[in-house]
């Protein structure tokens, strides 16, 4: 995507002027988007992006900059103006361009390059929406979506990097609105992985129709939920992301090398109960959050963060291992070439224990079994998390009794993690996209049902 | 920058394949600094171009944008955009308008020269930090930074329209994180102008640091039913999550709950609530909308009735109106609706009645994106802020939760304020709303 000489010519002039690492990566992207609304296609949109970022570090500063240009001109004046303050005499020399190519560990067959494959991601969308609107009548409108990105990037650096990968992402979701009267509710599934259209293999029309109508359904029917500290048991898959918010943003060293993680300091303590393990794994074959590599050309891993409740390990890129003294963990990642790459997870999930579902819900008096989580949102430095419950359900003397609608969960990462008491079996991934410093990424959340033996639930009631 | 030439050309191709079409291209400059440890930490510089099109052929609309500006990537565009029309359902409603106009926004009002050298910029950004570093109990300044852009938008169409709006923004910002013993707090808040002069570190550093230093002692209160006001930026956010219910097109598409109101009292009497897209003092002035419309200032509840959805020329068309001068449609967006900025009307409330008695004022709420559904009203969030008893903030609150219902909540206005405010990124207008009985829990 980029002449090697052009990058040779643009990070030498980077290390001319002084820097202690420079960095070029590439991205070339094809997008694609197709869109149903009332039950016929209401858009397919396209598209290409393309860039370049450019990276200079002098010390603990990042000087980041990028263009639409491919020109060595153009590129070594973005170089200039961004080290304008800080040219020095040069410190290094280049080290001459070692090609790698990562092992491909999540294969694609149905890529968008070949095809976009639109009549067939309609046809799936149309049957998701039939299968909706047949399982119940009062399902009156479905809104579904299948996105597909080509994401090329090509990466070289002054320590001799120069890699390249292709990460084909693919997600498929459909929404579906109850409405009874005045009362509208929504319900929402959504299958994605790191691959191609060839996930169509593994995806049902009718489970996700299904699924999306009966969650709308159910919170149509729902009561007000009750509110203040109570137990709560969280379910599997998407219920990860309650240690998404609470514990795995706390661990990146983006947060960590600032002090402004509540667990800077935390490494080898117990900072959970002794039922929690977690990790954060980019090998995970195909799965949203996988990579093969990073976005600064490291090959992934498998990081144990948390082992029986101790702390093992933090979320390392880069920068952070400069800061922090850490090994690098693979995990510098970026939404695109308009970010300078950060310290970010990739599948992040508590590993399953052996606690029964049903010893979990009889082992309260008052609480809630949240059943489907929505998104939420942590700060770092307070650990301080939020995040939004769209199936729940109260729970009295051991017993699941009516659906509940609208209630957060509130709470911080060090005194959650402590309130894990009980762990399932049932364990499952689930696509989300998680927002920082460096842009939206693909990540994964997952467990397995959960219980929560303290947390403050905010509803109505 | 493209040449106006060159856009000709992308759109001839499109009425030579018997179509027509509108063609946006985005052109940006910006500059992002924050500081650490007294040092800069990162200095960016950038540049983006993309082109977006759409194109309508038999009543099928396609788009197709790209960020590659080679000849081979603008031809491909093309055929992306007529391709993607090609598998659409038939819109009838939706039209590239026979505007013909030469529109261009007033760079003396929106993009004032800038003569603030990078030396004055980097220096703001190290002295907000190291201000508030240097503060008691400040334990960092995590997140702080200055900003610093330029932004341009080219609208041609196959009518013979031509439409060119820039603007430039100078922000910014900081969140101090504060310690004392087993409390902590992290407060943070911004400032945002159109010239770089204008913005005031001491004011900034001072508003985020007292926030954070009120916030140390912040605990839970007992649950229950309380009279609730959101301060002026979070106020905005709330009716800013709750947007969808003035959109035409959620309408057209059969998910906006309001879509059979209008006409119809949805809000207390003492409601007024306008779209005031040509007030020059915000940063959500728009002379004209995304299809080439001139926008206009647009009442949406007048004395609580729901009066107007805002509309594009495709959803006014749906329902046999006009289009309200909101089209909203970007490179990589297909044609859509959205406020320019809103403003409530002031009521007849002073500060001492507004905040008499016992009140939660709050100042923060968090989940804001996944603990709200647009489609029923509900919400729970994340909150913090203060027990006021008679305006008096007798305690910090934190670590609590807010729920209810949005749309009944409109019902359930206490007190409308006579003074209004600007939020920081002066997007919205609003004066101070006192609702009653919100459901908290601590």
């Amino acid at each position: 995507m980029l002449e090697l000489n052009t990058a040779e010519t643009v990070i030498d002039h980077g290390l001319s002027l002084g820097a202690d690492f420079a960095e070029v990566f590439v991205e070339r992207s094809l997008t694609s988007a197709v869109n149903t609304l009332s039950s016929q296609v209401q858009a397919v949109e396209s598209g290409i992006d393309f860039g370049i970022g450019l990276r200079l570090v002098f010390g603990a500063k990042v000087l980041y900059g990028y263009t639409n240009k491919t020109a060595a001109d153009e590129l070594k004046r973005i170089m200039i103006e961004l080290a304008a303050k800080d040219q020095r005499d040069p410190r290094l020399g280049l080290v001459a361009f070692d090609f790698s190519s990562p092992e491909e560990r999540h294969p694609a067959t149905r890529t968008l390059s070949l095809d976009a494959d639109v009549e067939s991601k309609v046809a799936y969308l149309l049957a998701s929406d039939s299968a909706a609107r047949a399982a119940s009548n009062l399902i009156s409108q479905t809104r579904g979506m299948c996105r597909q990105k080509e994401q090329h990037v090509e990466i070289f650096n002054s320590e001799g990097c120069h890699t390249r990968d292709v990460r084909n992402y693919v997600r498929a979701t459909l929404t579906a609105i109850a409405a009874d009267g005045q009362e509208q509710a929504t319900g929402m599934w959504s299958d994605g992985g790191l691959l191609g259209w060839e996930i169509r293999e593994h995806v049902d029309p009718k489970k996700t129709g299904d699924e999306a109508a009966r969650q709308a359904v159910v919170n149509l029917g729902a009561k007000a939920c009750p509110s203040g500290r109570m137990p709560v048991v969280i379910g599997n898959g998407f219920g990860g992301v309650i240690f998404h918010e609470a514990c795995g943003h706390l661990l990146e060293t983006t947060s960590v090398a600032k002090k402004a993680s509540v667990f800077h300091d935390k490494m080898g303590e117990m900072i959970a109960n002794e039922a929690v393990s977690a990790v954060d794994d980019g090998t995970m074959v195909n799965e949203w959050g996988s990579i093969n590599i990073d976005d600064e050309g490291m090959e992934t891993q498998r990081t144990q963060l948390i082992k029986e409740g101790r702390l093992t390990s933090f979320l390392v890129d880069r920068m952070g291992a400069e800061q922090t003294g850490f090994d690098r963990t693979g995990s510098g990642r970026r939404e695109s070439y308009k970010y300078a790459p950060a310290s970010r997870m990739r599948n992040t999930f508590i590993e399953p224990g052996d606690a029964d579902f049903d010893d979990m819900i009889g082992s309260i008096d008052r609480g809630i079994f949240a059943a489907q989580m929505g998104g939420g949102s942590v700060q770092p430095g307070t650990g301080e998390f939020n995040f939004a419950v769209t199936e729940g359900y109260y729970v009295e003397d051991g017993k699941i009794q009516y659906p509940v609608k609208a209630a957060t969960l509130i709470s911080t990462g060090p005194a959650v993690l402590k309130e894990i008491s009980m762990v399932g079996r049932d364990f499952s991934l689930a696509c989300g996209m998680c927002g920082s410093v460096s842009g939206a990424v693909p990540t994964s959340v997952g467990q397995a049902t959960l219980k929560v033996d303290d947390i403050l639930v905010g509803g109505q009631g | 920058m493209l040449a106006r030439d060159e856009a000709d050309q992308i759109l001839t191709r499109v009425r030579e394949a018997g179509a027509e079409g509108d063609l946006i291209i985005d052109q940006g400059q910006a500059l992002s600094l924050k500081a650490k440890d007294g040092e800069l930490e990162e200095h960016k510089v950038t540049s983006s171009q993309v082109f977006g099109l759409r194109v309508i052929k038999d009543g099928r609309v396609g788009t197709a944008y790209s960020e590659a500006a080679d000849p081979e990537s603008l031809q491909a565009l093309v055929q992306q955009a007529l391709q993607n029309a090609s598998y659409a359902a038939v819109e009838p409603n939706e039209k590239i308008l026979p505007n013909t106009a030469q529109l261009k926004t007033d760079d003396a009002l929106l993009c004032p020269d800038d003569t603030a050298s990078i030396d004055a910029k980097i220096d703001l950004a190290l002295e907000i930090e190291a201000r508030l570093a240097s503060k008691p109990k400040v334990k960092n300044v995590p997140y702080n930074g200055v900003q610093d852009g330029l932004g341009e938008r080219q609208l041609f169409s196959t009518a013979g329209l031509s439409a060119l709006s820039r603007s430039r923004s100078t922000a910014c910002f900081a969140y101090a994180l504060l310690e004392e013993g087993e409390n902590n707090a992290m407060e943070g808040l911004g400032q945002v102008s159109r010239q770089f002069s204008e913005l005031q570190a001491s004011r900034l550093v001072d508003s985020v640091y007292q926030n954070a230093l009120d916030m140390l002692a912040g605990k839970e209160i007992a649950s229950g039913r309380y009279d609730v006001m959101f301060d002026a930026e979070m106020l905005p956010s709330l009716f800013q999550v709750f947007a969808m219910m003035f959109s035409g097109k959620s309408a057209k598409d059969g998910v906006n709950p309001m879509r059979d109101k209008i006409g119809s009292m949805i809000a207390d009497p003492r409601l007024t609530l306008r779209d005031n897209p040509l007030a020059t003092t915000g940063f959500g002035y728009a002379l004209f909308d995304d299809e080439g419309t001139p926008t206009q200032n647009l009442n949406l509840i007048e004395e609580g009735q729901l009066t107007s959805l805002v509309h594009n020329s495709m959803t006014g068309s749906h329902f046999g109106l006009q289009s309200t001068g909101h089209g909203t449609r970007g490179p990589r967006s297909t044609l859509g609706v959205g406020l320019h900025q809103l403003e409530l009307v002031g009521g007849d409330a002073e500060q001492t009645e507004l905040t008499a008695g016992r009140t939660v004022l709050i100042t923060d709420l968090t989940g804001m994106h996944s603990g709200a559904n647009p489609i029923s009203g509900e919400f729970s969030f994340g909150a913090s802020g203060f027990l006021c008893e008679d305006g008096e903030r007798v305690q910090a609150v934190r670590g609590i939760t807010v729920a209810g219902n949005f749309y009944d909540m409109l019902s359930r206005i206490d007190l409308i304020g006579a003074e209004q405010h600007w939020n920081w990124e002066r997007s919205a207008l609003m004066p101070s709303i006192r609702f009653s009985d919100v459901s908290i829990s601590g």
